[in-house]
């Protein structure tokens, strides 16, 4: 395995800066000690000790981004439409304004929105790589499952990963709960184990394999677009200077074994047994503010609403943001009704989502361990807390067996 | 003698359940929780980490008679919900405390000490994974310089017996607010370094006011630059009640856009800012909630100075008292011209 030296870290991210956007962990200033991923900058500083307090979900799902922009205007066929489905009407239809049409002879312009560039999201923890690969799943970049979202698979193909391994983890971590607990290599390209003085390097992905053979993200070799005078892709100009990754011969560190929650097997028919046990999640939710924390914060949680933004009334962006289910709104219905009315529905649809539903529909539990739910939560509810409850009410009187 | 648990079981006979808390928090903080029998309040504990303003719940039980601890901070969101018929004052018993000694910030405790090393906050005395520490040095900032020892409205009183809370210390610092900021890089301008002067031990009040308004605004653009929109602020506030018809999410009329940038972060915290205007009793639910530590408030607290310096007043400290900012008298008394 190769070895990188801890102070050539800088130098490592320098180099990959020089062609995609690095983004790591640091301490916000001002923020009473929050860490979170930032866009690194020459010289900015690092804090690899502490966990960020919002996962990095954000590198392929932003809070909000721009879906496309749109703009009304008189005359012209000017309808651009960068999704590929017809704009015009079928043959044989007669060529009538659609019912809502704001005016006869006015036509709608589609602005794409910019693509996705390169980005290498550095310290990440394996928790936050295996949850790329989750939600991989269902966006589509995972072969033959999902739906094809090409936002997020563009942003995706443009990620590269490089996860920091974890010696250590506090109290609220339970990663081992699940199968491959902090060995997890899933949604990694690369991996750094720390040692004495530096970390092991070990390339999980082609695109970790380059990083190391040059220092570059393996992207750039074949970016048509690059700027002249970036440097020569092929003898790796870019990536001169003294070699970073070294032979080693040291060996790997132990990785930390987390807190666990147990009888998380047969979790789906479990949770259906008490699904209808609203006293149970009443209970559960008590001290509940469904601030939203736990939603927000999680690597996994991937709910989003869309909606449009104007500039005036003529021209303006679709943009789709981060929402949650643990919202009243969430849910809320045109005609009033709200299928989840209250904070029991609500929760209830968060854990099954993540342990029952999901799993059902894209083979992947929808939670990788991180903690940062129970880290952040502000009246101190612990999601091990229910899902221990859960297994035990499942198995309470009646069995619940026939369900 | 009585105990927090006797006192609890003694109201559970007047109300449908109590809000309390419990030590189920990571290495043994406390945990909001509510009992509804006299066996469940056997679990009750009250101490420095009991920070939650459980008044919060309130307005969503008011299908219930509901007990609560309220410590004085929290006592004032209780009277300002009775002040604004949120809650019915005969449906809500209160069990003030009183005579606490500041309670204990346990983020700084696991920021300093790993998340979740135990921890035994009592109200005199604090101990961290077994060793006795200067319980001053973990206070809470809201609590340096409390005026709200007193509950405003009870029906039973704690006496929680801690050191008296005054003198602990003189006003909230920059160094204490915003630790190892360098705050000068923070505002992505030097002139903001030289606005707040090396010495990061000055009072922060000191600091805005040497600050220029474009440096204010420098400051405020890059703290808000992290808002992910997710709203915790408003939900784990007890006056934002408006909740589900909340102005921040209504699409028809679509009052305020739902980007991240920090111009539209920061209209909707000065919207927040202003619908709290009279209202906003400084529990500081909103800055212990928000997952990106932004400072919020700072700017509540300048708002209620400004609330208090022009009419003389402070949000929930008199259930009677007539809001000014919801008045117009031009020759009444709830306006004092300075």
């Amino acid at each position: 395995m190769k070895f990188l030296a801890g102070e050539n870290i800088a130098e490592l991210l320098e180099r990959l800066s020089s062609r995609s956007e690095v983004w790591a962990p640091r301490e916000l200033r001002g923020s009473g000690g929050t860490v979170m991923f930032e866009r690194w900058r020459s010289g900015d500083p690092l804090d690899l000790e502490h966990f960020a307090s919002i996962s990095a979900k954000d590198m392929v799902l932003p809070r909000t981004e721009k879906l496309f922009g749109f703009s009304y205007a008189f005359g012209g066929a000017a309808v651009g439409n960068p999704f590929g489905t017809p704009a015009e009407p079928a043959a044989g239809t007669p060529a009538e304004p659609a019912a809502g049409a704001r005016t006869a002879g006015e036509s709608i312009r589609i602005t794409a929105a910019e693509p996705a560039g390169n980005v290498v999201l550095f310290g990440a923890r394996a928790c936050d790589a295996k949850a790329l690969d989750v939600l991989d799943a269902l966006f589509g970049q995972t072969e033959g499952k999902g739906y094809n979202d090409p936002q997020y698979r563009a942003r995706r193909a443009g990620l590269t990963v490089i996860t920091l391994a974890c010696l250590t983890s506090d109290p609220a971590c339970f990663c081992s709960s699940f199968e491959n607990g902090t060995a997890e290599k899933a949604g990694s390209d690369l991996i750094l184990y720390p040692v004495d003085g530096g970390f092991l390097a070990e390339a999980v992905t082609p695109k970790g394999e380059s990083i190391i053979e040059s220092g570059v993200n393996s992207r750039d070799k074949d970016d048509s677009a690059r700027e002249p005078g970036d440097g020569d892709p092929e003898t790796g100009e870019a990536a001169s200077g003294p070699t970073l990754f070294e032979e080693s011969g040291l060996e790997m560190p132990v990785l930390a074994v987390t807190a666990m929650v147990e009888g998380l097997e047969g979790l789906r028919q479990k949770l259906a047994a008490i699904f209808d046990d609203l006293e149970f999640w009443q209970a559960e939710t008590e001290k509940c503010i469904s601030c939203g924390y736990c939603t927000y914060a999680c690597p996994t949680c991937h709910c989003f609403n869309i909606h449009d933004e104007m500039r005036g009334d003529r021209e303006g962006e679709r943009l789709r943001s981060w929402d949650a289910c643990m919202f009243h709104l969430y849910t809320q219905e045109t005609s009033g009704h709200n299928p989840r009315p209250t904070l029991a529905h609500r929760y209830r649809n968060r854990i099954n989502h993540k342990f029952s539903y999901y799993p059902e529909n894209q083979g992947e539990i929808l939670c990788t361990g991180c903690g940062r739910c129970i880290r952040g939560c502000p009246v101190g509810l612990d999601i091990r807390d229910v899902l221990r409850q859960a297994v035990e009410a499942s198995a309470g009187p009646g069995e619940g067996g026939d369900r | 003698m009585s105990d927090i648990v006797s006192i609890i079981q003694r109201v559970l006979g007047e109300v449908d359940l109590v809000l309390g808390w419990t030590a189920t928090g990571a290495g043994g903080v406390a945990a909001p929780d509510r009992f509804q029998t006299a066996a469940e309040a056997e679990r009750a504990v009250f101490n420095a980490t009991c920070v939650h303003n459980l008044a919060v719940h309130l307005p969503r039980l008011k299908d219930k008679t509901v007990g609560i601890v309220a410590k004085g901070c929290d006592s004032r969101s209780v009277a300002q919900l009775i002040q604004e018929r949120e809650i019915d004052r005969d449906r809500v018993k209160v069990i003030g405390v009183h005579g606490l000694g500041g309670m204990i910030d346990v983020r700084k405790i696991w920021r300093l000490h790993g998340y979740g090393v135990p921890v035994d906050a009592r109200i005199d005395s604090l101990f961290i994974d077994g060793r006795e520490v200067d319980r001053k040095e973990y206070l809470r900032q809201k609590c340096l310089g409390c005026r709200d020892t007193v509950p405003v409205v009870h029906d039973k009183l704690f006496e929680a017996q801690g050191p008296p809370i005054t003198g602990i210390a003189e006003a909230a610092t920059v160094e204490a607010i915003l630790p190892g900021t360098g705050l000068g890089a923070s505002l992505t301008a030097a002139e903001a370094m030289s606005a707040a002067g090396e010495d990061e031990s000055r009072p922060l009040s000191e600091l805005f006011a040497n600050m220029n308004p474009t440096e204010r605004r420098l400051f405020w653009r890059e703290q808000y630059s992290r808002c992910i929109r997710c709203y915790a602020c408003r939900e784990a506030c007890p006056m934002c009640f408006c909740r589900d018809v909340c102005i921040m999410q209504t699409t028809d009329p679509h009052w305020t856009g739902a980007g991240v940038d920090a111009g539209e972060a920061e209209m909707m915290q000065l919207i927040r800012v202003n619908h709290l205007a009279g209202r906003c009793t400084g529990c500081g639910e909103c800055e212990r909630a928000c997952p990106v530590g932004i400072p919020l408030m700072l700017l509540m607290n300048e708002q209620n100075q400004v609330i208090e310096d022009l009419f003389g007043y402070r949000a929930g400290t008199d259930p009677e008292a007539r809001p000014p900012l919801l008045t117009f008298d031009i020759k009444g008394d709830s306006r004092s011209e300075k």
